[in-house]
């Protein structure tokens, strides 16, 4: 072996990894039917996901977990920082957006059937974004120390203190002790941004990769033409790349016109301040105030996790291979009652709590 | 015949293949710059320029002139609020003041110019000491020993109604 030969083997093995992931990664190819108007959920959630990362990598430089000075350093941000209005309003209208666009998601993989064999586990992965998301919605309510986020941060403590047997260790573990305090603080901030970051990217990844290996559903149609393909890199990317540019703007200029709400700092002892909860848990609020008593485990916890864990389930429980919506009516008309309740249950709380706030 | 037209059509398929491939590239390359530039604008305005920010000066208020001892040193320490980013932060240091019936008063920086230690005054050996790195300053703050190279940092000072003010930057 003369030197020179010796050398390019040495140095092969780092530069061969990221020559060779690169190659696989331009040979990659989807089926073209990938791009059309109902798969733009996906493509939209990656965007948002972004976006959220972007944006609270950015909060978190001015952002220091103490209660009151908590509350200065989001304003210092907000108000004092260039672009920290839209930076902020970010942060705050994506995951907004970010909620609906999974409800879309998902809508379009339970009436599409995408859910059936082989993509069982894509859909469980899929369903596990909705325990994780509310996690980082609620733990993030209450780094801003205003009154809305103390407030609500209370009356989810109770609701979940309100689970038998678990519910009080459970709302201990989240606070670190009895106060909603420093302690509590720094444990939802250390949630918000190390923990659930590092399962959201897990999980993305996980779902990303069972996506690529178990590939994605065909037409709904059953004769077996061969599917023309596309490229993944570029067509695929550069729909994703203009995708996050134009929500990027798109998002900025609305935070940027309508600036995400900061309350007043929050007072532990204002007993005048009732949160008015927010429109993604109305039907979850109604749902708990339906159940009085020891009945209230019913709506705090059996019928909410009993759905998850159905969702979770559906593939299991309808096995047939058929996908289309007109052939599978059980799925269908058990899925639009449960989209009713839950729909009527928000119209409810939304009354309740917006246009009778007396009540 | 027929076997050569559909290979030129091949051909120039795979041509434009290629062509197409290239330009969908070029593509990726500007959506992907747009893209960080994009991210990179709030990057610079939320971490970049508010670090560019000089310290302000302040005057502060040490008492009255007369109350330091003649011919000699004396350490004046000062605490005070100043806005640290987002909350208002104690600050607390201290200085050299040097009373000498020739020159009058000279206000020196206790910050030693090699690596920011304190230097203390020594009556003993009439040196600044700096505990760090062994670097001495005689008692007009000219570096005699150890690697300090620059000499302590004079500060501006006045005197308003009997009292010394000196000005303090942070
Ligand atoms: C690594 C990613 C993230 C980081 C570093 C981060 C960081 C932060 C920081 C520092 C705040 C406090 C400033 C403020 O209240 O405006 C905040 C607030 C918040 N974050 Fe995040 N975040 C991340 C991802 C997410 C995600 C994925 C979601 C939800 C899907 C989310 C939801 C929230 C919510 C609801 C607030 C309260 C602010 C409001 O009222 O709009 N965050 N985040
Ligand atoms: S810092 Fe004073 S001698 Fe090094």
């Amino acid at each position: 072996m003369t030197e020179a030969q010796s050398e390019t083997t040495e140095q092969e093995p780092l530069f061969a990894a990221a020559g060779g992931g690169l190659a696989i990664l331009l040979k990659v190819e989807v089926p073209a039917d990938a791009i059309c108007w109902h798969r733009f959920f996906g493509a939209m959630q990656l965007a948002l996901l972004c976006l959220l990362f972007l944006s609270g990598g950015l909060m978190a430089f001015a952002y220091t977990p103490v209660p009151g000075t908590a509350y200065d350093s989001v304003d210092y941000f907000q108000f004092s920082l260039p672009l920290g209005n839209v930076v902020r309003g970010l942060h705050h209208y994506a995951w907004n957006l970010l909620l609906i666009v999974m409800g879309l998601h998902l809508l379009r993989a339970l009436i599409l059937g995408a859910y059936k064999a082989p993509r069982q586990i894509v859909w469980i992965s899929g369903v596990a974004f909705f325990l994780v998301i509310p996690l980082f919605i609620i733990t993030g309510d209450l780094l801003p120390w205003d009154q809305k986020g103390y407030w609500s941060t209370q009356v989810r403590f109770s609701i979940i203190a309100s689970i038998p047997v678990v519910g009080d260790f459970l709302v201990q573990l989240f606070r670190g002790g009895s106060l909603t305090g420093i302690v509590a603080l720094t444990r939802l901030y250390v949630l918000h941004i190390l923990l659930l970051p590092c399962a959201l990217v897990l999980l993305i990844g996980l779902h990303l990769y069972f996506l690529a290996t178990r590939g994605i559903s065909g037409p709904l149609s059953d004769d077996e033409i061969p599917r023309p393909k596309a490229l993944f890199m570029p067509t695929i990317v550069n729909r994703w790349l203009a995708l996050f540019i134009l929500t990027a703007i798109g998002m900025g200029l609305v935070a940027w016109h309508w600036p995400a709400a900061l309350g007043d700092p929050a007072d532990p002892t204002d007993s005048a301040f009732i949160p008015r909860p927010e429109w993604w848990v109305l039907f979850l609020n109604q749902l708990v105030a339906i159940f009085k008593g020891p009945f209230m485990v019913l709506g705090s916890a059996i019928i909410p996790g009993g759905l998850v864990f159905l969702l979770g389930a559906l593939p299991f429980l309808d096995r047939s291979p058929e996908r289309r919506p007109s052939k599978r009516m059980g799925v269908m008309v058990a899925a639009a009652v449960v989209l009713a309740a839950v729909t009527v249950l928000s119209v409810m709380g939304y009354v309740e709590h917006f246009v009778r706030p007396e009540h | 015949m027929l076997e050569n037209k559909v290979s030129i059509s091949r051909q120039t398929a795979v041509e434009n293949q290629f062509q197409i491939s290239r330009r969908a590239f070029l593509t990726t390359s500007v959506l992907a710059g747009g893209a960080v530039v994009l991210a990179a604008i709030p990057m610079v305005s939320i971490v970049v320029l508010p670090s560019l920010k000089k310290g302000t000066g302040k005057w502060v208020d040490f008492g009255k002139a007369d109350k330091l001892p003649p011919d000699d040193f004396s350490m004046l320490s000062y605490e005070f609020m100043t806005k640290d980013g987002w909350i208002d932060l104690p600050q607390r240091g201290f200085v050299w003041a040097k009373t000498d019936a020739k020159n009058g008063v000279k206000v020196f920086s206790s910050t030693c110019s090699h690596l920011a230690c304190n230097v203390i005054w020594n009556r003993d050996t009439r040196m600044f000491e700096c505990p760090c790195h062994t670097g001495r300053f005689d008692p007009d703050g000219l570096p005699v020993a150890g690697p300090p190279k620059k000499p302590l940092f004079l500060l501006p000072h006045k005197v308003e109604e009997g009292k010394i003010l000196v000005h303090i930057t942070l």
